[in-house]
């Protein structure tokens, strides 16, 4: 029951968020410099039919009523035309979006997953060689941005041991499997596609490894820290004292408190992904949202801008609504703190 | 532990079905683009969107590769002696690709669409063509607003649509009243056409396959590609990978030098360099002190050190000899081209009113953001116009910028360095969209000639059915412009490909270049040869 008012209310203060979001990425939009309409159709297009274009984007309007049009139609699942595709940018978001949830949830389970285990590793051998091996690497995976892994990563297992597919989600001559969820490789688990999901699954290895490994650089680093602090304390020797298993130790009364601070971080850099992912997908001509963003936002295409900037911002909020529980169910002290509250 | 090797061994194994993939035995092409793509005949016209619709659909004539119009479509044709009427007489084999046969109604339907839509190549028939008119099933007429010799050549844009398929989709409402939208939506990934390939699938952003018509009406060489790729993607170290691993037989033109460089070290693959009819020019603001001065223009282009452009800058260009790329038809080859030449340039400067004043005036010079190599050839221009005392300021501006203060005279610099190429294959094309007074507020003009005696040049000239005649006049007005000397006219552009010459034979590479844009890239004149590729992958 306090779950459920918390993350009410939190919903509730998330709207205002929105909206606040909404307007600001619309004015933006609107007053850069260029004719969104003159670049969509070309400079030999007709007068009047840019005109045309105009008014059927209301873009002809005063921009309070270009923002009624817009939420109205947004309130109904109508995000309005894109320039440049053509078509609803709903249905560029239905085709878009999966790709790069996909691309990030992989990615997100790479980095929790070895992010957690190396910092763990090197939080529990510290100061040893595991340790400062785990260091070297955090350090180069934060300050290295993932284009340049991408970049390297396709020289190196594309080019040259040609190990892994350069480009695409899927080979020529697999089978697509319906979109279901337009995830491939969910889809062919669904529908029993192995070959397509054993193909998907190789297109993901080098553009899913390039975009985790800052976050994972990241989260091994906060982990060892964590972990290699909490080491010291006094619960953890009484806990060795009463002749716990080591393991026991490690997983239950060490890793356990020692990932809030890792945890909270892995939700920004997951939601982060999204956003980051533009070059990833660029290099590795993956047709994902991220590019589709930063290319509507090159081309001033209105509709597509205001809807790639609400999606990544409902993405932002909903993982930091999930961050929270996952934190609050991770340590009692907060969950407890709150019952105490009321 | 166990649990955990287990379900690492699993996913290996489903991961490695997955590398049963296409076999490298099939006859595919595979070419870079930069996207977007529009496939609907009336909303595409860029290169990729041309190159696309060249192979998915039919139209009246045909470009040779000297530009000049073939019978295709059409097997012959007639013009009124006013030039207002023209005539066409169609085949009677020509098949859509769901098997219905292609009739005069649907060229009718096509131009009917184009005009109404207005985007795309609609800006060569908007205004132009008044009412097209159905003789009967394989005979149809168009009306002209005035006579307009090129119109020939326009009709490489006037791509045939099978009209019952596209009404049958039509999604209502829309914006063209009983029309709806046209068949936009379904035209967004689908076809309605002739041609020698059909969509297979067009996945927006990505990739467009389309794959042999069995059923063309034209003979397909065997060798020609089954199945072509259209990808979305101009990355380098993307392009260099899909290249080595045979995974791409021709890339896009935006490649940079040293991209290009590296492909042409790959084993088997070349670089195909040919002029695709764009021009690079200096385009002087001719109502705008100092630059209002001929003797001043003059000075200028005198003093522009070509040679290096052309060998430092962009190398592999030609220098451009007057207002039109010399494989556009109706060029004038014996057009006066300036060379450097620092002594005439000062004497050309003594004669020009501004010659004593030289350090109260400066020369704007804004080159295009988007494009980076421009800045040399600004920075260039600045040296060299120092060399005889004139005072140059570099701008750099974002494309969207230029195009915006080009609109006025008031805000348009001085110079303004842009690339542009003709809409149809004809130097009348570029003549009218360069130098004709109507052009002044678009980007295409900076010179603001208002030029009301070369106006009259111009719509003569166009206005005039014989191809002869129209391109001796095309020759007068070339060295009327240059006379005048608004423009430097800088270098032809030289497109630059990496293709799998070991196992692809792309005519263009051989010299075989058609002057209009997407034709290049018609694949039923491209073979490749799956057994040479296989013989280079087991090398």
């Amino acid at each position: 029951m306090k779950i459920l008012r918390f993350v009410a209310k939190r919903l509730f203060m998330s709207i205002f968020v929105l909206v606040g979001l909404s307007i600001l990425i619309f004015l933006i939009s609107r007053v850069l410099p260029g004719d969104p309409v003159r670049m969509a159709l070309g400079p030999r297009a007709p007068e009047w039919a840019v005109q045309n274009m105009r008014e059927q984007m209301h873009l002809d309007k005063p921009l309070y009523v270009q923002y009624y049009y817009w939420l109205s139609g947004a309130l109904h699942g109508d995000l309005g035309q894109s320039l440049f595709t053509r078509r609803p940018v709903m249905d560029d978001i239905k085709e878009f979006l999966p790709a790069t949830m996909e691309l990030a949830l992989f990615a997100g389970l790479i980095m929790a997953i070895f992010g957690i285990l190396l910092g763990a590793i090197a939080g529990r051998y510290s100061n040893t060689w595991i340790d400062n091996s785990v260091r070297i690497f955090s350090y180069v995976g934060v300050v290295t941005p993932s284009f340049v892994f991408a970049i390297l990563f396709l020289l190196l297992f594309g080019y040259l041991l040609r190990w892994f597919p350069t480009a695409g989600r899927l080979s020529p001559g697999i089978m697509r499997p319906p979109a279901i969820t337009g995830m491939v490789t969910l889809d062919s688990l669904i529908t029993g596609n192995w070959a397509a999901l054993g193909d998907a699954l190789w297109h993901m290895v080098l553009p899913a490894v390039s975009l985790a490994l800052g976050g994972m650089a990241q989260e091994a680093r906060i982990t060892r820290s964590t972990i290699s602090d909490n080491l010291r304390k006094d619960y953890i020797g009484a806990a060795r004292g009463f002749g716990i298993p080591e393991r026991l130790v490690m997983l239950k009364y060490l890793l356990k408190p020692s990932l809030i601070p890792t945890v909270s971080i892995l939700g920004l850099d997951f939601a982060s992904l999204l956003a980051n992912a533009f070059l990833v997908e660029l290099i590795f001509n993956w047709p994902g949202f991220s590019r589709y963003g930063i290319n509507a936002m090159l081309r001033k295409d209105l509709n597509a801008v205001s809807a790639v900037v609400m999606v990544l911002g409902v993405v932002f909020v909903t993982v930091n609504i999930l961050v929270d529980l996952v934190v609050a169910w991770l340590d009692p002290r907060i969950r407890l703190g709150a019952e105490r509250g009321k | 532990m166990r649990k955990v090797l287990v379900c690492v061994l699993l996913a290996l194994a489903v991961t490695s079905v997955g590398l049963l993939a296409l076999g490298d035995g099939e006859r595919v092409l595979r070419v870079t683009f930069a996207w977007p793509t529009y496939i609907d005949p009336a909303v595409g016209s860029d290169f990729s969107s041309s190159s696309s619709l060249v192979n998915l659909y039919d139209t009246l004539v045909y470009p040779d590769v000297d530009g000049s119009p073939l019978p295709h479509v059409a097997t012959h044709w007639e013009t009124s002696d006013d030039g207002l009427v023209w005539t066409f007489y169609l085949r009677d084999d020509v098949k859509f690709h769901d098997g219905t046969p292609l009739t005069a109604e649907d060229v009718k339907f096509s131009m009917d669409r184009i005009t109404t839509i207005g985007e795309g190549y609609g800006f060569l028939f908007v205004g132009r063509v008044t009412e097209t008119e159905v003789v009967d099933d394989h005979t149809v007429r168009f009306h002209l607003s005035e006579p307009f010799g090129p119109f020939l050549t326009t009709l490489y844009r006037l791509y045939i649509l099978n009209k019952d398929l596209v009404e049958a989709n039509i999604k209502r409402p829309g914006p063209y009243g009983d029309m709806g939208d046209y068949g936009k939506e379904f035209l967004l990934t689908h076809d309605a056409g002739s041609g020698p390939y059909m969509v297979k699938e067009f996945r927006v952003e990505e990739e467009l396959v389309m794959v042999k018509n069995p059923n063309y009406w034209l003979p397909l060489d065997p060798e020609t590609p089954d199945e072509v790729r259209f990808i979305g993607t101009t990355e380098p170290a993307t392009i260099r990978t899909m290249m080595a691993r045979r995974e791409l037989e021709i890339s896009d033109q935006w490649q940079p030098e040293e991209a290009l460089q590296a492909l042409d070290n790959i084993e088997g693959v070349d670089i195909a360099a040919f002029s695709p009819g764009t021009e690079f020019y200096l385009m002087i603001n001719t109502k705008k002190p100092p630059t209002d001065d001929i003797h001043f223009r003059r000075a200028m282009a005198w003093a522009m050190d070509y040679q290096t452009v052309v060998e430092h800058i962009f190398p592999g260009a030609n220098q451009a000899r007057g207002p039109v790329p010399q494989n556009l038809p109706g060029a004038d080859p014996t057009v006066f081209q300036f060379h450097r030449d620092l002594n005439r340039a000062r004497e050309e400067l003594q004669k020009s009113k501004y010659h004593d004043q030289l350090d109260q005036y400066e020369v704007e010079f804004h080159w295009i953001a988007e494009v980076p190599a421009e800045e040399k050839v600004a920075l260039l221009f600045m040296a060299n116009m120092a060399e005889i005392g004139i005072n140059v300021k570099v701008v750099k501006v974002p494309w969207m910028s230029v195009v915006e203060e080009m609109a006025q005279l008031e805000t348009s610099p001085h110079i303004v360095s842009v690339f542009d190429s003709s809409h149809y294959p004809e130097a009348g094309s570029l003549l009218e969209s360069r130098y004709h007074s109507s052009s002044a507020p678009t980007w295409e003009q900076n010179e603001w000639l208002l030029d009301p005696d070369l106006d009259a040049m111009i719509e003569d000239a166009l206005a005039t059915v014989d191809r002869e005649e129209r391109f001796q006049k095309y020759a007068e007005i070339q060295q009327y412009i240059v006379d005048l000397c608004p423009t430097i006219f800088l270098f032809e552009q030289v497109e630059k490909h990496a293709y799998q010459s070991a196992y692809v034979d792309w005519p263009t590479a051989r010299g075989e270049v058609n002057p209009v844009m997407g034709y290049n890239m018609a694949a039923r004149f491209i073979k490749v040869y799956p057994e040479k590729k296989q013989e280079l992958l087991g090398g």
